[in-house]
């Protein structure tokens, strides 16, 4: 009996160790920590670009939420988001539309309730925050919540594969990520490729994800994906119940910022950092930005400064503003105020630089619009720095 | 069979066999027709449908992983109930709680964000199949039979019989380890309770 008792755990220790390298593949031997940015600076004399638009034009729902972009293979652009009547509604749908010659296409449904409990065989209440990933090979995987019970404290991630550009699905496979039920995982923000550590290692990401159950924090979802299979475990940022919906900011192959949503007193956004490729992260800090309990992303520019979408507000999401940051998320200036309209909110920022070297940012507008802002590095450095300055005190 | 086929099937165990050791009740005379009765009463009463899904479905949407130590707790329940017959002494029973209790209290807490150290992960990793595997090795030296139930979660892990590839949800789940908990703490009161009384004596 001991024999067979050593067998099997040795057995299960191999499986372990096989997949994901015995201490798990988010250790720098497996991955060799986040690729590093491709930031061109500006060319001298380019014309600054802004640029606003609404990706949903004539799409008439009630409630859309959570729109991310993903750059495609060829280079088009690709939006995604969730909407319905409402939000916790059962009839809310995933979709998806891409940038052709200038203009984007009529939404395409990707994912329906329908599909997720045929494939799972088990009821769901409601889907959401979509997030595409676009691997080497050409394949799109989309990684989606799905709630089983309850609010967004109830929902799951799933996952599934396209290898057509998103017109068909593979089967949605559900990831078990949280010791109780699974519950309270969820992702949102931009992911972030790791550098694979061998041609044949391959392709990995880093995914901000959260948990909202008891506690309320940030941790990281680890992707490996090897022919199409897909390895999934997290590491968590930091406990309690404060902090979450992280936007990864990285600095090089083992640096990165992070800055976190709020849920204390403080109002304020978080910031927190890492120097060991994201296994370990400093304590979260409050910054001298207000957060209304309300998403963020940011990007690192080409000089070395951050650029920050926030809510400029302790209360409400009615602002909408870009901020900057010369000293790596300590501190912050106002840049520019993008909406403010009292009756309107304008929430869940996602922002991406696209190979083209322009800066990307979706968000809601309005609750059922889906707005894209396209700026460059020029027209930042045309804007009065620090003219505003953030809303609290 | 597909793999969703061998997880759902897996998952079915533990709430039939939970079912069925309800409908068989506690009276001490079980006719052939109440044991035969109440397990396939049980199976009719996971496939009831309600809005469109079974019974089953709801239980899979609510718990998808079901430890192999909380199946097989209740088979051995099941099977002394029906067979009467003792495969678990009260020592082993008693080893099968204070284990449940501890995994939980180690697991959930801090899984849920009572620190920034994560326990879940270690299921990803070698260190807790190779723990697991040491109590389990110790309880067999013991001649406690709950170190053979330990054997499952490895069988069922390489087996792939879970959704979960954490080696956490093979070996406990919150349904055991919140029973674990209640019942521990019962034996802890007991405990104290006779030794006051021998105490006073």
């Amino acid at each position: 009996m001991m024999a067979v008792m050593v067998l099997l755990a040795g057995a299960v220790v191999w499986k372990e160790c096989g997949e994901r390298g015995g201490h798990g593949f988010i250790r720098a031997e497996v991955f060799g920590g986040f690729e590093e940015p491709k930031i061109t600076p500006p060319r001298k004399g380019e014309a600054p670009v802004f640029q606003e638009e609404i990706i949903n034009k004539n799409q008439n729902l009630p409630f859309v939420h959570v729109c991310s972009i993903v750059e495609l293979a060829g280079g088009d652009l690709g939006a995604l988001w969730y909407g319905g009547p409402y939000e916790y509604c059962h009839e809310n749908r995933i979709y998806f539309s891409t940038l052709k010659d200038g203009a984007w296409t009529a939404p395409l449904v990707i994912m329906t309730p329908e599909k997720v409990e045929r494939d799972l065989g088990r009821p769901i209440r409601c889907l959401g925050n979509p997030l595409l990933i676009q691997s080497s090979d050409g394949s799109l995987r989309l990684l989606f919540v799905t709630i089983a019970m309850g609010r967004w404290s109830g929902a799951q991630i799933n996952t599934c594969l396209s290898k057509d550009r998103g017109r068909n699905w593979s089967r949605v496979e559900r990831l078990t990520l949280s010791p109780l039920c699974n519950f309270s995982e969820l992702v949102r923000n931009r992911p972030i490729p790791l550098t694979p550590p061998s041609a044949r290692g391959g392709e990995g990401w880093c995914v901000p994800l959260y948990q909202e159950l008891i506690g309320k924090f940030p941790e990281l979802l680890w992707l490996k994906q090897v022919d199409g299979r897909l390895i999934a475990e997290k590491s968590r940022m930091a406990g309690g119940c404060a902090t979450l919906q992280p936007s990864l900011i990285p600095i090089n192959k083992e640096s990165a910022v992070a800055l976190l949503r709020d849920w204390t007193q403080a109002k304020r956004v978080f910031m927190s950092r890492t120097k060991d490729g994201g296994q370990t992260w400093s304590r979260p800090v409050p910054t001298n930005l207000p957060n209304p309990d309300a998403g963020i992303s940011g990007l690192l520019l080409s000089d070395g400064r951050l650029i920050l979408a926030f809510n400029d507000s302790i209360i409400l999401r009615e602002k909408l503003s870009l901020a900057l940051s010369d000293d790596l998320g300590a501190s912050w200036k106002n840049l520019f105020l993008l909406e403010h309209d009292a009756d309107a909110v304008s929430s869940y920022p996602f922002m991406k630089r696209t190979s083209d070297g322009l800066i990307r940012m979706v968000y809601t507008h309005e609750g059922d619009d889906i707005k894209m802002l396209t700026i460059n590095e020029s027209w930042i450095a045309a804007q009065p720095e620090g003219k505003l300055e953030p809303s609290v005190r | 069979m597909s793999l969703q086929t061998l997880h759902h099937l897996y998952a079915a165990l533990a709430p039939w066999s939970a079912l069925s050791l309800l409908l068989l009740g506690r009276g001490p005379y079980l006719s052939r027709v109440r044991i035969v009765g109440s397990l396939f009463l049980a199976l009719f009463v996971l496939r009831i449908p309600i809005a469109g899904w079974t019974c089953f479905q709801w239980v899979m949407s609510l718990e998808p992983n079901p430890s192999f130590t909380l199946t097989a707790l209740l088979a051995v329940a099941l099977l002394q109930r029906v067979g009467r017959v003792q495969l678990f002494s009260p020592e082993d029973w008693k080893a099968a709680w204070f284990f449940g209790a501890l995994a939980s209290l180690i697991l959930y807490p801090m899984g849920l964000g009572l620190t920034s150290m994560d326990p879940y992960v270690l299921g990803w990793r070698f260190v807790l199949p190779v723990a697991v595997a040491v109590v389990a090795i110790v309880l067999i030296l013991r001649g406690n039979r709950f170190g053979l139930i330990l054997l499952l979660p490895f069988i069922g892990f390489l087996l792939g019989l879970q959704e979960s590839q954490n080696f956490w949800d093979a070996v406990i789940d919150p349904f055991y380890g919140g029973g674990a908990i209640l019942i521990a703490l019962g034996i802890c009161w007991q405990g104290i309770r006779r030794r006051k009384s021998l105490k006073s004596l």
